[in-house]
């Protein structure tokens, strides 16, 4: 919609566009829930032979060494065909986090197997005692000799039954104030002795997240990354960039389409209340759209935008569940149907997206804690 | 978030707050209840900045800019509730300059000497632009005007930018106020100027200049007058959120700065984060569009965004300061009337939605 293609840049999408639509198998298309690891992987692994998968990664690690309009047009081309959320753990949290503050011992064991969709990644940040207020948490990571003893409840941990590795925030100093100056990065073995994952199901019917119980799990001293009671530092210094990557308005373009279809399809679409409110939402699509493209063009100008992307997240996040909403009342009775609707345009999930999205506002701070952070940091409010 | 500009857009805002630092709420002030709405040696001024060419090209006298840099200029004239219509006159400017020969008027537009403003309103509701009742017959020389435009920001001008039913489709006529059967009644706005009604009674006529390849002029002429209205929104609801910042960061109650209550917090990120979407638009179009040719699809939806955002961000404004925000003596008050006045022209928020179901097609 404002950005614009670059002749090169059109020739790669159009490469992209292609190669997906020649190699993704139909059955993982517009999936509304993410596959399970049997289904799924197999897909990881087509991009990585591609040497796809990670466009953003440096390419002495295996990555495409995308530029940040390449990484942009791959998500919207990947979003455009349909294609399922890959485990991101490994791709956009851990990886990143290993290149900047990971010793070369640690790169070497953990990258290639990233790369190529050998392991799964899951994040341990979330507690039963430390959601919103993630500085308190209690999972205690002592030293002793050579390494530490892991003991504690993560919760929330999305694909953890599915994951071979975690890295987890933990704490090292419970006396440390404030708190967060006694918390570590670590990184554990989802197989060793000592743990145990249950599964939670969702709302939306899937069981994407579990908790996981450490009963005095052993894990070596080397998984440490970066400094004793560093953790903290460590696991914020990537945030800014990622809000932006997940920010990208094609989502909110694809929950617009949906709409519509519902709309045409029930018949809705004539009435002129509800067009009030399709324009409301599909003018706002715009305005992410810009918000989207005037964060790229600084980040690209490496002017990073900072703590203000957080009015992104929340602005998208609102946006895509108040899009959802719309395509709930688009359904009017099917709405409560579990499965997708059968219309003459084909078929339109609606219930699932709906549920899928109440997330978006929860996860990666939630948007009360994104306004607190936007009130102190770039508004200067006091405290 | 920053906007990205050139060390030349840079400075072309700076000079513009310059020139609004010597106007703001005071100044607003002094204009009301007045016989004129504004100061015409301060519209020269800005001719002699250039900024009433700003679009005209360099071939005829103007300064040959985009919609960046008509855009810092009118944000920074909302953010000033500057009084003179530096944006009617620059956009009017810009539609007597399309053509193989400019209008005559031109050069005097540009230098602020004489005020030519666009009236293409016809209705409460802002309704088709490119289907005007009012009607156009003849031509050339015997062009004649007939209808009636609403809200005409009239006061001081010499002339006016009509659109009208012609032969085939709408055409943009130049209307002198002095003509014969040209008739105004103006009425005093909530924020103490005037806005006139102008009747055209067999007015004669002539057409404003444009380009055969260009868009209709009439649709080109609205398009920029939404995003020069959404551009001045745009800074009024920005200085109204500063001002109201700064008095949460002042004001104790409960022994307490008022800014450290999270519920005041959430709703001036809110406000914030309305703003911040509004200025991110407002830039995107200027540096995606070309001035007389803005796609209609972003021009109404800027306008809408611009205008419900701008009343939400001056309403909760006053909410903020509590019972001074809703005296006359503090200024806060001031900007949401501006804002009340940009956001109904051409048609409200509401008024731009029903627009954007027609254009972008969201219908059965």
């Amino acid at each position: 919609m404002f950005r614009r293609d670059t002749p090169a840049e059109t020739e790669f999408r159009m490469n992209v566009r292609t190669w997906l639509e020649a190699n993704l198998p139909a059955a993982l298309r517009g999936r509304t829930t993410r596959p399970p690891p049997a289904e799924l992987m197999p897909w990881y692994h087509t991009l990585s032979r591609k040497g796809w998968i990670a466009p953003h990664w440096p390419k002495q690690y295996g990555g495409m060494g995308a530029t940040l309009n390449e990484q942009i047009i791959m998500t919207e081309e990947l979003a455009r065909v349909g294609a399922p959320h890959l485990p991101v753990q490994g791709l956009n949290h851990i990886g990143p986090i290993l290149m900047e503050f990971g010793n070369d011992a640690q790169k070497v064991q953990h990258l290639p197997p990233i790369i190529a969709g050998s392991v799964i990644w899951c994040q341990g940040y979330s507690e039963p005692g430390a959601g919103s207020d993630l500085a308190s948490l209690s999972t205690r990571a002592t030293l002793q000799g050579d390494h530490f003893v892991v003991k504690g409840h993560k919760i929330w941990t999305t694909w953890a039954h599915h994951s071979d590795w975690m890295f987890a925030l933990v704490r090292t100093d419970p006396q440390a104030q404030p708190r967060h100056a006694g918390i570590s990065f670590l990184l554990i073995d989802m197989h060793s002795p000592g743990i145990k994952v249950r599964p939670i199901k969702t709302i939306a019917g899937d069981d994407e997240f579990a908790e996981c119980f450490f009963d005095d799990v052993i894990v070596p001293a080397g998984n440490l990354i970066g400094k004793l009671n560093d953790g903290w530092r460590i696991a914020n210094a990537l945030l800014g960039h990622e809000r932006i990557g997940t920010s990208n308005p094609q989502f909110a373009l694809i929950a617009l389409e949906r709409i519509k279809t519902m709309a045409r399809a029930s018949g809705i679409m004539a009435d002129s209340a509800f067009q009030d409110r399709l324009a409301a939402a599909s003018i706002n699509v715009t305005a992410m759209a810009a918000l989207f493209s005037h964060a790229v063009e600084l980040t690209n100008q490496e002017r990073s935008p900072g703590p203000e992307s957080s009015i992104i997240k929340i602005f998208g996040s609102e946006l895509l569940q108040s899009l959802n909403e719309l395509l709930i009342e688009a359904a009017g009775g099917h709405a409560s149907t579990e499965h997708p609707i059968a219309t003459e345009f084909g078929e339109v999930e609606v219930a699932t997206p709906y549920l899928q999205v109440r997330r978006a506002t929860i996860y990666g701070g939630s948007s009360e804690i994104q306004r607190n952070v936007v009130a102190r940091r770039v508004l200067n409010l006091p405290n | 978030m920053d906007l990205h500009l050139t060390s030349e857009q840079t400075l072309l805002r700076d000079s513009a707050a310059k020139f609004v630092a010597a106007a703001g709420p005071k100044v607003a002030r002094g204009f009301r209840d007045q016989e004129a709405s504004f100061a015409p040696a301060r519209l020269r001024e800005a001719g002699e900045l250039g900024w009433l060419g700003i679009l005209v090209p360099d071939s005829t006298n103007g300064l040959g800019l985009g919609l960046t840099e008509l855009a810092l200029v009118l944000e920074q004239a909302g953010r000033g509730l500057v009084c003179e219509p530096i944006g009617l006159a620059a956009i009017s400017a810009a539609a007597l300059a399309q053509g193989r020969a400019p209008h005559p008027m031109l050069e005097r537009v540009m230098a602020g000497a004489a005020l030519v403003v666009p009236a293409l309103q016809e209705g409460a509701h802002g309704d088709d632009p490119l289907l005007p009742r009012t009607q156009a017959v003849g031509e050339g020389a015997s062009l004649r005007v007939t209808g009636k435009k609403l809200f005409v920001c009239a006061d001081s001008a010499e002339g006016f930018l009509v659109s009208a039913s012609g032969r085939d489709g709408p055409e943009l006529c130049y209307v002198a106020r002095n003509a014969p059967g040209c008739t105004l009644s103006a009425t005093q706005t909530v924020d103490g100027r005037k806005l006139s009604t102008l009747t055209l009674a067999d007015v004669p006529a002539d057409l404003a200049p444009s380009r055969q390849s260009s868009r209709n002029a009439v649709d080109a002429l609205h398009n920029l007058a939404l995003l020069a209205l959404s551009c001045e929104l745009l800074g009024v609801m920005e200085k109204a959120q500063e001002i109201t910042f700064d008095y949460l960061r002042i004001r104790k109650q409960f022994g307490k700065l008022i800014g450290s209550f999270q519920a005041l917090q959430h709703k001036a990120v809110d406000i914030y984060t309305r703003t911040e979407a509004t200025r991110s638009l407002v830039y995107q179009i200027a540096a995606n569009n070309d001035p007389y040719r803005i796609d209609p699809v972003l021009a109404v939806a800027v306008k809408a965004k611009a205008s419900e955002d701008a009343l939400i961000v001056t309403q909760a404004c006053i909410q903020l300061h509590g019972a001074i925000g809703f005296t006359d003596e503090h200024d806060i008050g001031l900007y949401l009337k501006r804002a009340m006045l940009l956001s109904s022209l051409l048609g409200n928020a509401a008024a731009q939605r029903r627009r954007y179901v027609a254009i972008a097609e969201l219908t059965a």
